[in-house]
C-alpha cells in the first residue's frame, strides 16, 4: 500500500525494544497488559473493547487523579496482521460507524531486529477545525500535558543512560 | 527538517534537568521574577542563573529587566500553533512507547529471574 508522509501532520516514533516480537505483541493486544502502559501514571486506563479485527471496536477510558473513568480513545481497528501490525483510527467506531471527532490514524509495526524488536508507530493526523478546537482548550492545558510527558520522557531517558 | 531536529534536541536537553522542569512548571501559571523562581531551590544565584540562561537560549522562556528585577515568562514563539500541537502528540506517543518498552523489558527481567 502506498503511504505518503506529511511532515506537518504525521509523526513517526521508532524504537528498538529488547524483547521478542511476541512479548510486545501481547503487551499491546492483551487488555490487562495494555492498561499497564497506555497512559502515564498516576492516570489509569481501562479497556472497554479491543476487538482485534477490521471494523472491531477499540474503546478505552481514563481516570485522572483517582477520579471516575471517562472516555479516552474511541475508534476501530482497520487492519490486523497477527504479530506484526496494528492499524487503528478514531475516524471510525466499531462496525465502521463514522466518529464524532476524528483526528488520527495510527499504524504500529513490529519487526525483527538483532537486539530484539523494532517498534514503529506512524501516526497521521487530520488538519482542520478539530485542531483549532484543540488549540482553544488553551495554552496552559495543552502545555501541562506536554510538560508532564516530556518530564517523564527525560527522566526515563536519564535513568536508562545512567544504567551500566 | 534537520533544523527542526536540532531545535528539538535543544528543547529536550533543556528539560533533562529537574530544576529547569520545575521552573517551567512554575512559569506555566504565569511570569515570575528570577528571585521568586529561585526561592524553592537550595542553590547559589549564579548557578540558578545558568539554568535560566539555558532555558532562554533553547527558546523555552524569555526574560526582560524591569528596573532591578528580571522577569521570566514561558515563550510561545518557538512553536507555531501547529508545531506545538504535533509536538504534543509526539510527546504523548513517545511516552506511550517508553512505557511499553519499560513494561515488556521488566516482564523479561522478571521471567529470567523466576
Amino acid at each position: 500500500m502506498m503511504r505518503s508522509v506529511n511532515p506537518d501532520l504525521d509523526l513517526t516514533i521508532s524504537r528498538v525494544i529488547k524483547a521478542p516480537r511476541s512479548v510486545i505483541w501481547s503487551a499491546w493486544t492483551d487488555p490487562w497488559s495494555f492498561e499497564q502502559w497506555w497512559v502515564p501514571a498516576p492516570a489509569k486506563c481501562k479497556v472497554l473493547e479491543m476487538d482485534l479485527r477490521p471494523g472491531g471496536s477499540f474503546e478505552t477510558q481514563i481516570s485522572e487523579d483517582g477520579g471516575e473513568f471517562v472516555p479516552h480513545l474511541s475508534g476501530c481497528f482497520l487492519d490486523i496482521v497477527d504479530g506484526e501490525r496494528i492499524t487503528f483510527t478514531n475516524a471510525l467506531l466499531g462496525g465502521w460507524r463514522p466518529a464524532e471527532h476524528p483526528f488520527m490514524t495510527a499504524i504500529v509495526t513490529l519487526q525483527e531486529h538483532p537486539q530484539g524488536t523494532e517498534y514503529v508507530a506512524h501516526v497521521m493526523h487530520k488538519n482542520d477545525a478539530d485542531r483549532a478546537m484543540h488549540e482553544k482548550m488553551g495554552f496552559a492545558d495543552g502545555w501541562g500535558t506536554v510538560m508532564e510527558q516530556l518530564a517523564n520522557l527525560a527522566e526515563q531517558r536519564a535513568t536508562s543512560r545512567a544504567r551500566p | 527538517m534537520e533544523q527542526d531536529a536540532r531545535q528539538l534536541n535543544g528543547i529536550f536537553q533543556a528539560i533533562a534537568d529537574p530544576t529547569r522542569r520545575a521552573v517551567l512548571g512554575r512559569l506555566g501559571s504565569g511570569p515570575a521574577s528570577v528571585s521568586d523562581l529561585a526561592k524553592p531551590f537550595d542553590m547559589a544565584l549564579p548557578s540558578f542563573m545558568q539554568h535560566i540562561r539555558l532555558l532562554e537560549e533553547s527558546g523555552w522562556i524569555r526574560t526582560r529587566k524591569v528596573g532591578r528585577v528580571r522577569i521570566c515568562a514561558i515563550e510561545e514563539e518557538p512553536f507555531t500553533a501547529v508545531e506545538r500541537w504535533l509536538f504534543e502528540q509526539r510527546a504523548i506517543w513517545e511516552g506511550r512507547t517508553d512505557r511499553l518498552q519499560q513494561f515488556v523489558e521488566t516482564i523479561r527481567v522478571e521471567e529470567t529471574q523466576e
